[in-house]
This record gives structure tokens, sequence and C-alpha cells, in this order.
């Protein structure tokens, strides 16, 4: 038994012991490897800024290391830059080493590494290249990598990534903010595919369409919103009230006055605060009502529109002694 | 062979076979949370925070402060969640009736005016006396309460807020400046699913701390802060980020925690009368939602979000420690009907028991194990081979592990300046078994006497202050109702 006793902890010794000195290996080629792409970033830095800003920049005496560090410096580069900085830069990567092993880097067996390869393509200022790799890589079966591709594809503004975004979006096969960013952007060249998507079956697809209409819509597409106000689905029916509160022009003010008496108490709240941005007088009296009357939500946010709107009924109104809380907070609000 | 003997081998055998499984434990959590790390590390690489800041799809977040007689350093606090880099977000300071000018503070330095705000009353709590707005700040809100500890408080100020998700922070806790961002990261990532998240707390004795800033980490001078140091290590890096691969985290430090308000509100707040209101919320938390069988997760990020100051004093840490055993202990023995039900899930099967088994009798384990086994090799009750392989596994192996949570610490968030300090945080791991578990372990078990007697109470907690300098200190007193 003693034996037994003797050679299990001489096993624990050496797994712990394994488990050590592989860390503090580990740790020692991490410390160096970053010293190293530190220096290498130091070095490149003045090349890279010459690239961007049109002034040659000789790249050709760049070891593989640097010239993979000055990929990156110029990845967060095009991040920040517009215009012509992200044409030279695209310019560059069109011939270099790491787009191409980007592109390759797509198909690798780990995880990390195919999704690191689609986070950076969206950086090179290459559609033409990445473009259809991207697309593919929405169909990854990690849901990382095709986070990535999506963010990339936006980053890239490929306009006829659009649809594959939305249904991957549609699918859950991406999150629905990286997907709804991606689609902002595409800015306005979404508007047409997220138009499409508002009548789609699944409402919480119309709702998602309708937040991003609401963002990168105008008031062309006010109607769209202005219909979904009757959707079945009360979160497309408070995306829609939102979404009209930010496109700011809505000609059918009546139907937004209707959802004030609309039976989900966040709809009602929505379209009290849409009412208060779009400056809307004729629903002060029903607005004052729910911000007398109504749950806490909409009761709040009736209170605020009505202070946007008329500040000067607010004061008086919430002088009477049955004004309620909400109409008292918005008055000292406006004071403060 | 006498009825003592008997006794004494039987002790040992149970105390060797506790260690061995201890052990075992913690080299799987070890291993799990190099994993996790090395992927988190990995995962930086395609999820910039910058990028989190810029959309407009990150969810506004309502932080809640709750102070009491904190007028020393409540002004930088909330100086610096003003200043957190993200999108949109508000700040609740509750003032749970303190004695001191923590109000006047607050009102001088952030020129508040009254307000009669509209308050929820979905969670109850005692009466809130008035609530403020600041004119400097309009997204900061002060409301002024009668006292009624740290969870009404915490209650209050979800009353309070206007957002989806609220963060509850401790008053004297020091951020991180995207630490609001990284935690909300894992919400953007699974917003359905996700109802809680928290992060890595650090240890700010001995760093400098300026304007409610971390602005140059340094290791504690006092000897017992650098023990906790490594403690925090393997209660921070390891233990959580394992339960955290089998969603079954249940700790979210009160220091720093968000959490969905629609969850919250719907299991009825904190709780108000037990001392481990954080682990007791994240228990009635993953209770509530298993019970109704929602997909849900709740996170931890192996990020360091929040620094907060650790007993430099043994009675401080007495009660410190007396108290975090009772919150435990009130968590589990509320709750127990989860352990070992496979209805709860990892939680019921795999932390609770842990938390039951190695948190909980843990120390009395360790206060009496290890004298029993050295007292049975004395008379000749156990072999000397036993006895080797005993003081191996106990003692050994925990410096080990202690070494392992460094160097994970080393690897994953890299804070530590040149080699000295480095070294000197080994040295602390290496010590650590020598006295400083030992003593941990007698204030556990006192604090699980407290729980027998029925004590209820915080006790007082000094603290020194975060906002000064490590060179030059300045105290200040604070108790916690």
């Amino acid at each position: 038994m003693a034996e037994a006793l003797v050679l299990l902890t001489e096993v624990f010794l050496v797994a712990v012991g394994l488990l050590l000195v592989t860390l503090v290996w580990r740790r020692v080629a991490l410390g160096r490897g970053e010293r190293r792409v530190r220096e290498a970033e130091r070095r490149v830095r003045p090349v890279a800024i010459a690239l961007v800003e049109g002034e040659g920049g000789e790249t050709t005496g760049l070891s593989a290391r640097e010239q993979a560090v000055l990929a990156d410096v110029l990845g967060r580069y095009a991040r920040k830059l517009t215009g012509d900085a992200d044409a030279r830069i695209g310019a560059y990567f069109h011939d270099a080493h790491a787009l191409r092993s980007a592109l390759r880097e797509l198909h690798a067996r780990r995880m990390w590494r195919r999704a690191t390869a689609a986070y950076r393509l969206g950086d090179m200022c290459c559609p033409d290249e990445a473009t259809q790799p991207l697309l593919a890589a929405l169909d990854d079966s990690r849901r990382e990598v095709r986070a990535a591709a999506a963010r990339s594809l936006g980053r890239l503004r490929v306009v006829s990534a659009a649809l594959p975004i939305v249904e991957a979006l549609v699918q859950r096969r991406v999150p629905n903010g990286i997907a709804g960013q991606a689609l902002l952007e595409l800015g306005t060249d979404a508007r047409p595919e997220l138009g499409r998507i508002a009548g789609h079956e699944d409402p919480s697809v119309r709702a998602t369409a309708i937040t991003l209409l609401g963002l990168v819509g105008d008031s062309g597409d006010s109607h769209i919103a202005g219909a979904a106000l009757r959707d079945p689905s009360a979160d497309v029916r408070r995306a829609a009230a939102e979404a009209l509160g930010r496109i700011g022009t809505f000609s059918d003010e009546g139907a937004l006055r209707a959802a004030l008496d609309d039976r989900m108490h966040f709809v009602r709240a929505e379209a009290a605060a849409t009412l208060g941005v779009i400056d809307a007088p004729e629903a002060l009296p029903r607005l004052v009502e729910i911000a007398r009357t109504d749950r806490f939500r909409p009761a709040r946010a009736a209170a605020r529109a009505v202070a946007r709107i008329d500040p000067k009924l607010l004061t008086s109104v919430a002088a009477a002694p049955d004004a309620g809380p909400h109409l008292h907070e918005a008055a000292d609000l406006l004071a403060v | 062979m006498s009825a003592a003997e008997t006794v004494l081998r039987i002790a040992s055998w149970i105390s060797f076979f506790y260690f061995v499984i201890l052990s075992l434990v913690y080299l799987t959590f070890t291993i799990v949370a190099w994993k996790r790390l090395a992927a988190h590390r990995r995962a930086r690489q395609y999820s910039p925070l910058d990028e989190l800041f810029a959309s407009p799809f990150t969810p506004p977040v309502s932080v809640i402060l709750p102070a009491y007689n904190e007028s020393t350093g409540i002004v930088s606090s909330v100086t610096s969640l003003l200043d957190l880099r993200y999108p949109r977000n508000e700040v609740i300071v509750v003032n749970d009736g303190s004695t001191d000018a923590t109000l006047e503070a607050l009102r001088d330095a952030f020129d508040l005016r009254p307000v009669r705000e509209a308050l929820r009353t979905r969670i109850p709590t005692a009466p809130v006396r008035a609530t403020y707005v600041s004119r400097r700040h309009p997204n900061l809100w002060v409301l002024d309460k009668e006292n009624g500890g740290k969870s009404d408080a915490l209650n209050a100020g979800i009353n309070a807020s206007t957002y989806a998700y609220v963060c509850a922070v401790d008053a004297d806790a020091v951020l991180e400046e995207d630490a609001l961002l990284l935690v909300v990261k894992p919400v953007v990532d699974d917003p359905e699913l996700v109802a809680a998240v928290g992060g890595i707390v650090r240890i700010a004795n001995g760093c400098r701390i300026e304007a409610g800033r971390l602005v140059k980490f340094g290791l504690p001078r006092s000897n017992l802060a650098r023990f906790q140091v490594i403690e925090y290590f393997r209660a921070f890096l390891i233990g959580r980020l394992a339960f955290d691969s089998i969603n079954s985290v249940l700790i979210i430090s009160g220091a720093f925690g968000l959490f969905s308000r629609e969850h919250v509100e719907a299991v009825g707040g904190y709780a108000r009368d037990t001392v481990g209101e954080d682990i007791e919320l994240v228990t009635r938390l993953h209770r509530y939602l298993r019970d109704r069988g929602e997909a849900y997760r709740i996170k931890f990020v192996p990020d360091p979000v929040c620094w907060t100051e650790v007993p430099e004093q043994l009675a401080m840490l007495s009660r410190q420690r007396r108290r975090w055993q009772r919150g435990l202990g009130e968590t589990l023995w509320r709750h127990r009907r989860m352990i070992l039900n496979p209805r709860a899930g990892s939680v019921g099967m795999v932390t609770m028991p842990y938390f039951l088994l190695f948190e909980f009798f843990g120390a009395i384990v360790q206060l009496i194990g290890i004298p029993v086994v050295v007292l049975a090799w004395a008379i000749g009750v156990l072999s000397a081979s036993f006895f080797l392989a005993f003081l191996v596994v106990s003692v050994l192996l925990s410096m080990l592990l202690s070494l392992a949570a460094v160097l994970l610490e080393e690897y994953a968030v890299r804070r530590h300046e040149g080699p000295r300090e480095i070294a000197l945080v080994v040295v602390y791991g290496l010590l650590e078994s020598f006295g400083y578990r030992q003593l941990v372990a007698y204030f556990a078990f006192r604090g699980f006497i407290d729980l027998v007697r029925g004590r209820h109470d915080w006790g007082e907690m000094e603290r020194r202050g975060l906002e000064r300098s490590a060179e030059a200190p300045l105290p200040r007193q604070v108790s916690s109702p």
C-alpha cells in the first residue's frame, strides 16, 4: 500500500513538474516573441507611414517577420483611414505575402487561425481578392470565424455581401451585434436588402432589419418602418417606433399616435419617445395622460417627450397636485 | 491496535485522500484554465474592443455604486466611473444612510441638484429620502436613502436604473478604463443567453492610483497582502475560469459584476439577510434559470477589470474571511437542494459539491488533518513513507500549484515589471503553504463557528484608502453596515 502511495505522489509530482516547465517555457517564448515584434514594429513604422502617405516606402529589404509586422501595422492604420490612404494600403497588400498568407490561413485547421485570417482580410483593403473567400467563411463551422468574416465583409464594403450577412443573421450564425455593425458599414447600400427582410417570417429578423433601417435609412424608408408599426410582433412594433425616431421624418404621425395605445408597454414607451424626438404637438394631450397614468416605462418616456415638445406645458401640468412622479421628474430635470 | 490508534489511522487516510483529490482538482483546473487563457489571448486578435466601443449595438449599462461612509474616496471613485470608456452608461450612486459627509462631498464635487425621481418599487428597499442629478454630468444620479445595508443599496440602485444591464461596483474599487467593454463583450456575442458576467479582481495595495485610475502596478509591501496576491490568482484565474468552462461560475465578485436587470428583478434582487450577497445572487440566478429550463450563460472573462484593496492587518483579514465563510455557508444551506441534484446541472453536480467539500469544510480538514497525521506518524501508527507521501501531497503539491497560478498569470496578463517582482511573487507562492494557508483556514473555521452561532453582522472593515501613491498612504476608515 505504501508503495502505491509513493507511486501516486511521484506521478503527481511529475505531472505538476511538467506543467510548470511548460508554463515557464511558454512564458519565456511569449516574452521573447513580443519583444521581437515590438522591435520590428519600431523599424517598420516609418515604412508604413511612407506607404500610407504615398511617399514610396521601401519594403524589399524587410525580413519575413518584418513583413508580417508591417502588415499588422498597415491593418491597424486601415481601420482608421479612408480614401487615398485606403487605396494605397490595398495596393500594397495586393502584391504582399500577407494577403496570400491570410487567404491560405482561412483553411487552417485551427479555429483561431481561420478567425484571425478572416479578421485581417477586412483590414487589407483588397475586396476583389478577399470577397469570395470571406463569403465562403460565412459558412465556417465555427461562430468566431463567421463573425470575423461578416465583420470584414462590412469593413470592405462588399455590397453583394448584404444578403449573405443578413441570412447569417437570420439563421443566428453570426451574433446580431456583429452582423448589424457589418450592415451598418455597408451603409445606405444595404437598404434595399434590409427593406426586403423587413418582411421576413421570423419576427426577430424583422425587428433587426427595422432597427438597422433606422440606423442607415432615410426618409425614403420611413414607410417601411411605418408599416411595421402594425406588425403582429410587439418587438417589431417597438423597433419600428424606435427607427422612426432615428429617421426623424415621418408623414403618418397618426400611426405613431395610435402606437401610444399599443397593448405592450414597451411599444407605448418607444412611441412616446419618438413623438418627442419628431416634435409632435398633436400628441401632447395623450402623452400627458400617459405620463400621469401609465406604467413606469411609457410614463417616463411620455413625460420626457412632453418636456421636448412643449417645456412650458410640462411646467404647468407638473405643478398640478395629481401630476404624478414622472411629470415631476421631467419638470425637475428640465429645471436642472 | 487500540481504538485511538484506529481512529488516528482512519483520520489520516481521510486527510490523505482529501489532499489527493484536492490536488487532482487543482491540477485539472489549472490545465483547463490554461487552455481557456490561451484561447482568450488568441481571440484578442480578432475581436478588439475598439470596434465594440464604436458599435451602436453595444448595450447601455447602469453602473451602481453603493456607498456607506465613503466621504474620503467617493469623489475619485465616481470620477473614475464617469471616465470609463463606454459608449452609453449612467452612474447611480446610492448613499446608504452614511453618517459622514459622503453626500456633501458628492454635492460639492458634481453640482448635484434635487430631482423628484420616479422610482420603480419592484424590489423592496429602505425608503429613498431624495434623488439628485448632476448638472455637470447628466448621466450621474445620486440616491440618498435610509441605511439598509449593501444589498439594500444595490437593490435601490437597480430600481432606479434606466438600462437593461446593471453593473454593481464597490465604492473602493478602481476600474480599468475598458472594464465595462470587457464584461459587456459576452453580452454582445450572446445577448439572449448571457445573464451575468464577472471579471478578474486584482489587488491594488502597492499600486499607484491617481484620480481613480491605476497608473502604476506594484506589489504590496505588506507580507499579508502579498500572500493574498497568490490567493487571488488561484481563485480568479484558475478556479473561476475552470467553472466558466462548464457554465457553473458561482461567484461574481461584489466588487464588480454585470447583470441582466430583468433576471435580477425576476429573482427579487440581492438578498438582504446574508453577508455573501454576491455568491447568493449568482446561485439564485442559476437556480431560477435552471428551474425554468432556460438556456443561459453566466460568464467569467479572464481580463483584469477591477482593482481592490485587501486587508493588511490580521484582525481585518480575520473579519473578512469569517464573513466570506459565513456567506458561503449561508448560500450553500439556502440552496442545499441544488447540491448533487442532477436537475441543477453542473452547478449542482460539480460546483456546489466542490464549494461544500473544499471551500467550506476544507478549513476543518486542513486544520485537523495535518496535526493528526503528524501525531500518528510520531507515535508510530503510520509509516514514514505514508508520512512522506502525505507531506508531498498536502504541502509540496500545493506549493507547485500556487506556482502554476503565478505562471499562468504571467502568461495571460503580464503586469509585473521585471524579474524581481516575478521572483518575489514566486517566493511568496512557495511560502504560502507554511503558515498563511493554515492561518486562513483558522479564520475560515472561526467563520464556521460564527455561522453555527447565528452571527449576522458584517463587522468593521478598516481601509487605508486607494487614492494615494504607493509611497504615501492616506489613512481612511470605512465600515460596512
